[in-house]
C-alpha cells in the first residue's frame, strides 16, 4: 500500500494547515495526503476541527497559516484552478427550494466549464434522481437532497469529492445507500473521497483509511481492511459452566493470557495466538469444563478510537 | 467575460423564478394607475398629455420612491439569502473568485433598477396614450429620459446601500429595514440639516440629480458636478466595504 502511494501523486495535500481564531488554535499544523480512488475518512470528537480542516481546504475559510494543494494547485494562491478539482456538500446540502431540482442544477452547470446536458442526465441517472427533476426542492426529503448534493458534487467531474458529515440526518436506510454511493463512485470513476464524521461503524464500512484528529491536532492514521497478521495474538472469549475452573486451566496452557472474566455471561476472555486455541480447548475438556460458545471479539474502530483520544471526554 | 454573463444570468433566474418577482411590477403598475385616476379626477380642463404624464410619473415625486423601495427589498435579499439559506456554500465553491460573484450579484440589481424603471418609462406611456390628449411639447422624450436617468441614479445609490449592509449583515430583513429608514429619513435629514454648511459632503444632499434642473441646488454653491462627484465617492465607498467585507469572511 505505501509503495503503491508513494509512486502516485496525491489529489490533495495537507501541509500544516492552521487555523487560530481569537488567539485559540482551532486547528493546528495539520498535515496529511489523499491519493488517487482511496476513501479517507476524518475522524475526531466533536469539535476536534474537522469541520472547520474541511472548510479550509475547500476556501470557505481563510487559512491563518500552511496551504493545501489540489492536483499540486494551492487553494490560497491559485483558487478557481485548485478548486475546480472539488466537489463538496458542506454540512446538509442546502439548495434553493422554490426552483426545481433540474433549476438548481443548471446554476452549478452554467459555474462550471465545458459541462454538458448530456453530463447533466448522466449525474442525475447515477444518483436515481431523474423522475424526480422537475419537483421544487421544497418538496424533496432530506435523503432526496442528499443525493441532489451528490449530483452537484460530481457535476463538473472532480478528482477529489468532499463530503463533511454526509449521513447526518439520514435513516439507516439512507445512509446504507450513502455508503454504497460513495464506494461506487470510488471504486467506478477513481475518485478519491474525503469523508469527516464522528459516526465510527459507519467510517468503518466505508473508509479504506481513517485519519483521526483531536483538538485540531493530528493524532494517528491506520489503514482499515488488512488481513490480521498471522503472528498476532487475537482475543477469544470461551463461556462456560465454571469460571473459576475455566481460568485456572486455561491459566496453565503456555502463551496464553487471561484477559477478563465476565462473571454475568459466564464469559472468559483470552488473548493468544491461533495454534494455541485446540490446546486451550483439549485443556478445558480434559478438566471436565463445559464449553457453550467460542466467539472471537475484535477490537472495533470505536475501541481503537476510545483510545487514541482519552475516550471518556465528551468535548 | 463569457462566464461572467452566465454568473448574471444565474442571479436573475434567482430573482425572477421567486414568486414575488411579478409582484415587483404589479406594484408599479398599480401605483400608475392610481396616480392617472388622480390626475384624471382632480384635473378638470387642463389634462396633461401623453408625454407630460410620464415625465409626471419617472419623477422621483412621481412613482421613483415606490422603484426605489422595491428595488431595496429585493436587493436586500441578494446576498442575505444565500447566507439563511446555506445556498452560498456551492456558490463559493466553484471555480469563479468571491470577487466576480459578488460583481455579477451587483450587476443583477442594477438590472433589476433599470428594467423597473424602463418598466414604469413603457407603462406610463401606454397609459397615457389611452387616457390623455397626444400632443407633444418641446424636448419632451428627452425630458422622460433624462428623468430616467436622474431615477436610475438615485435609485442605483440606494441599492448600493443596500447592497453593502446586505453583505455585512447577512440578514435580509435588517437591510430592508436600514434601506428603508434611509430613504424615509432623507427628506427630513436634508431639511434639518440644510442649515449647516458641512452637510452639503452628506450622502442625502447629493443624491437627487434632477434638483438642479428644476428647483436649484439645496445648499447655495453647490453644483450639478459637486453632487455627481460626492455621491459617485459614497457609493464607490460602499462597493470598496461590500467587496472587502465579502472577500475575507469566513463562511462557518
Amino acid at each position: 500500500m505505501s509503495a503503491y502511494q508513494n509512486q502516485q501523486h496525491a489529489v490533495m495535500q495537507l501541509r500544516n494547515v492552521t487555523k487560530l481564531i481569537s488567539g485559540k488554535k482551532i486547528v493546528d499544523q495539520l498535515s496529511f495526503d489523499v491519493y488517487p480512488g482511496e476513501i479517507v475518512g476524518l475522524l475526531g470528537p466533536n469539535g476536534a476541527g474537522k469541520t472547520t480542516t474541511i472548510r479550509m481546504i475547500v476556501g470557505l475559510m481563510d487559512m491563518s497559516e500552511g496551504d493545501v494543494f489540489i492536483q499540486g494547485k494551492s487553494i490560497r494562491s491559485d483558487f478557481t484552478k485548485a478548486i475546480r478539482n472539488i466537489g463538496a456538500i458542506i454540512e446538509n446540502p442546502e439548495f434553493y427550494p422554490y426552483m426545481t431540482g433540474y433549476d438548481n442544477l443548471k446554476q452549478y452547470q452554467r459555474m462550471s466549464e465545458g459541462v454538458t446536458e448530456e453530463r447533466l442526465k448522466t449525474v442525475t441517472e447515477l444518483v436515481g434522481l431523474q423522475d424526480a427533476m422537475n419537483k421544487k426542492v421544497r418538496a424533496y426529503s432530506l435523503g432526496m437532497r442528499q443525493r441532489l448534493g451528490i449530483a452537484q458534487a460530481l457535476l463538473h467531474n472532480p478528482s477529489l469529492l468532499i463530503l463533511d458529515e454526509p449521513t447526518n440526518g439520514l435513516d439507516p436506510a439512507g445512509i446504507r445507500e450513502m455508503r454504497e454511493y460513495l464506494k461506487r463512485i470510488a471504486n467506478e470513476a477513481g475518485i478519491s473521497i474525503l469523508v469527516s464524521s464522528h459516526l465510527l461503524a459507519e467510517m468503518e464500512l466505508m473508509c479504506s483509511r481513517v485519519v483521526v484528529i483531536q483538538e485540531g491536532k493530528y493524532v494517528t492514521h491506520r489503514t482499515l481492511g488488512e488481513p490480521v497478521l498471522q503472528e498476532q495474538n487475537i482475543s477469544i472469549s470461551i463461556r462456560v459452566d465454571d469460571l473459576d475452573r475455566a481460568r485456572k486451566a486455561a491459566a496453565n496452557v503456555e502463551q496464553v493470557e487471561v484477559v477478563q472474566m465476565l462473571v454475568e455471561s459466564n464469559e472468559l476472555v483470552l488473548s493468544l495466538m491461533d495454534e494455541q486455541i485446540p490446546q486451550v480447548v483439549a485443556k478445558l475438556g480434559s478438566e471436565q469444563v463445559q464449553i457453550y460458545r467460542i466467539t472471537e471479539t475484535k477490537q472495533s474502530l470505536e475501541d481503537e478510537f476510545l483510545k487514541w483520544t482519552g475516550g471518556n471526554r465528551i468535548a | 467575460m463569457l462566464s461572467f454573463g452566465q454568473l448574471v444570468y444565474n442571479e436573475w433566474l434567482k430573482m425572477s423564478k421567486k414568486r414575488s418577482f411579478l409582484i415587483a411590477y404589479a406594484a408599479i403598475l398599480i401605483c400608475i394607475a392610481a396616480v392617472g385616476y388622480l390626475i384624471v379626477a382632480t384635473a378638470g380642463d387642463e389634462m396633461p398629455t401623453v408625454l407630460e404624464f410620464t415625465s409626471i410619473i419617472m419623477a422621483k415625486n412621481g412613482v421613483g420612491v415606490i422603484v426605489t423601495i422595491i428595488a431595496i427589498i429585493f436587493t436586500a435579499g441578494v446576498v442575505s439569502k444565500e447566507h439563511q439559506l446555506g445556498t452560498i456554500k456551492f456558490l463559493l465553491i466553484r471555480a469563479h473568485s468571491r470577487s466576480e460573484i459578488l460583481a455579477s450579484k451587483y450587476v443583477t440589481v442594477l438590472l433589476f433598477t433599470c428594467s423597473l424603471i424602463i418598466f414604469s418609462a413603457i407603462i406610463a406611456a401606454t397609459g397615457g396614450f389611452i387616457v390623455f390628449d397626444h400632443a407633444a411639447g418641446d424636448h419632451i422624450w428627452q425630458k422622460i429620459a433624462q428623468a430616467a436617468l436622474y431615477q436610475f441614479i438615485y435609485t442605483g445609490i440606494y441599492v448600493t446601500l443596500t447592497f453593502m449592509f446586505g453583505v455585512i449583515t447577512r440578514s435580509s430583513g435588517a437591510t430592508i429595514g436600514i434601506g428603508m429608514t434611509a430613504v424615509l429619513l432623507e427628506g427630513i435629514l436634508s431639511m434639518l440639516l440644510s442649515g449647516y454648511d458641512f452637510s452639503k459632503y452628506l450622502l442625502f444632499m447629493n443624491t437627487d440629480l434632477s434638483i438642479y434642473a428644476s428647483s436649484g441646488p439645496p445648499i447655495e454653491g453647490m453644483t450639478f458636478s459637486f453632487s455627481s462627484v460626492v455621491a459617485a465617492a459614497y457609493v464607490l465607498l460602499f462597493l470598496a466595504a461590500s467587496f472587502v467585507t465579502f472577500k475575507k469572511r469566513d463562511i462557518a
